[in-house]
């Protein structure tokens, strides 16, 4: 688990300069929110503000992993880490901690700022922090759907499919059926979309559950893939 | 002795099976190293050898046959804690050369405190030990690849698989490179050295392959394959000089080479003209005239 965490901690490193500026965007664009142009914002302004970053920091999330991958294959540095005593899915994991952990981060500071936020338009904050939780939970599936797709294909299309896992079944309205609770990322989505500081907004709790259990299914499932790529083939 | 490295019948394509650019990069492949050798990995560019090492390292599967390395299966993670890897065009991570010499013992599972006093040592192994906390994106190719020996030696490895070590650097490091392989096959590990510079295999490695389109075309100890049993040297006194085709004179010998089918009859001529023959000794060729005859004939066919 060392291993794991070192490489984690040497991903985190590697994109500190990305993760930085997109902190830097969600305090200028609360701050935006907050006070640009009048005396104090709007209801609407504030869960608006909150629904776009929940879903960037998720979309971020799955960016960030899907590129992992490509990016040291590319630049060849993931053969010297590769001829360590690390495993295929190993080296997926600490791929997925350390976007994990940049996700947490990035989702406390926007909860940081929901408070800000929501102590300007004097609206109750107790709803900010279940979305906050939330926001965790979608970063590490759409991180781990990415990075499962990222295994076979080019990043950028890897990214495209996740987005579109999650949110072709909206399109086609299933959420309205029960079943839909076990289709990656869309309950969030939809617990995003529905979002307000409203007391009968509730988080679904069990939404969150699921999606920590099928991102540890799609890790197993990327690492029975990845162990099969040949690596040290170039990419382009 | 005990094989440390082992490919049995290796083949390796490239492409989908029904692409019509695949690529056979290894043919049948099969070789053995010993331990405690230095292992001489030749071929020209495209024979395979970096493949064979990717294979024995696991960063691909052979499409068919199979291997071991130190006894487990190509691939097997915790194996890897016992090598020590450096591959042609080293690519490292922007950080001091020290700390990152740390990060990769540590993902061999080093110890904090054999880290610091293994990156220390292997940085003076390496001539770094100045530069310990420069970022190794500031360091020449020559330096880079330095680095990229020393992470290799970090976990004082039992098997060091070496991609074209000396690639990028000039003869004074490719000097002390020499050195130190010989230095670490004394301490025992072996080396499995693939390269393209051939008077330093020739000077260091006990036993040498050469492969040609995926297969090995020779194979054994130095010494012998730089003997050459087709051509024999004549060295002759008290006959005159330039009595024999391609003959040169010396201190009052003189010497010159024949064919070993020949080799009786210049013999009985040197006598016939009255004089004595000193020695007859198989003609000694370089490594490159050896690569160059076998890659070449491998070509021509």
């Amino acid at each position: 688990m060392r291993q794991v965490s070192l490489i984690a901690a040497n991903f985190l490193r590697e994109h500190r300069w990305p993760v930085l500026i997109l902190f830097a965007w969600i305090v200028l664009v609360a701050a935006a929110t907050g006070d640009f142009g009048r005396s104090r914002p709007v209801n609407e302004d504030v869960i608006f503000y909150c629904q776009q970053q929940a879903m960037y920091i998720c979309v971020f999330s799955a960016f960030l992993a899907a590129d992992a991958i490509h990016n040291e294959r590319k630049s060849r540095r993931i053969l010297l880490v590769l001829s360590k005593a690390i495993s295929r899915g190993e080296y997926l994991l600490a791929v997925i901690l350390g976007t994990s952990t940049m996700a947490i981060a990035y989702a406390l500071l926007f909860g940081l700022c929901g408070v800000w936020l929501t102590a300007r338009a004097a609206l109750p904050n107790g709803q900010l922090w279940s979305i906050v939780i939330l926001v965790m939970a979608g970063s590490v599936i759409a991180a781990t759907v990415a990075m499962f797709f990222s295994t076979f294909l080019n990043p950028y299309v890897a990214t495209a499919m996740t987005v579109l896992l999650f949110c072709a079944p909206g399109i086609f309205r299933l959420q309205r059926h029960a079943w839909s609770l076990w289709l990656p990322g869309l309950p969030i989505l939809v617990d995003f979309l529905r979002f307000s500081f409203r007391s009968d907004w509730t988080v679904n709790w069990f939404a969150g559950v699921i999606a920590i259990l099928e991102a540890v299914l799609f890790w197993v499932l990327a690492a029975a893939v990845f162990n099969r790529r040949d690596i040290a083939i170039p990419v382009e | 002795m005990a094989e440390v490295l082992d490919y049995d019948n290796v083949t390796k394509d490239y492409g989908r099976p029904w692409s019509k650019r695949r690529v056979q990069a290894l043919n049948g492949f099969t070789l053995s190293l010993e331990r405690g050798e230095i292992f001489g990995f030749l071929g020209p560019n495209g024979a395979g050898k970096t493949t064979a090492i990717h294979l024995a390292l696991g960063f691909m599967r052979p499409s068919s046959g199979s291997g071991h390395m130190l006894g487990k299966p190509f691939g097997d993670a915790p194996t890897r804690a016992r090598i020590g890897f450096l591959a042609e065009n080293v690519a490292l991570y922007h950080r001091p050369a020290d700390k990152l010499l740390r990060f990769y013992g540590a993902l061999n599972g080093m110890r904090p405190q054999r880290q610091r006093l293994r990156a220390r040592e292997v940085l003076q192994q390496v001539e770094l030990a100045q530069e310990a906390d420069r970022n190794v994106a500031k360091f020449s190719r020559g330096m880079q690849q330095r680095v990229g020996l020393a992470q290799a030696l970090m976990n004082d490895p039992e098997l060091l698989i070496l991609d074209e070590p000396t690639s990028a650097l000039d003869p004074l490091a490719r000097a002390a490179m020499r050195e130190l392989l010989l230095e670490a096959n004394r301490a025992g590990k072996t080396i499995f050295l693939s390269s393209h510079l051939l008077s330093e295999v020739e000077m260091i490695c006990h036993r040498v392959a050469i492969l040609d389109k995926g297969q090995v075309v020779k194979l054994g100890r130095t010494e012998e394959l730089l003997v050459s049993r087709d051509r024999y040297e004549v060295v002759a006194r008290g006959v005159p000089a330039g009595s024999f085709e391609q003959s040169h004179a010396l201190d009052g010998k003189v010497m010159f080479t024949v064919p070993a089918v020949s080799q009786r009859e210049a013999l009985e001529r040197v006598w016939a003209l009255g004089g004595e023959v000193i020695s007859v000794n198989p003609m000694r060729r370089t490594l490159e005239e050896v690569f160059v005859e076998l890659t070449n004939k491998g070509a021509s066919a």
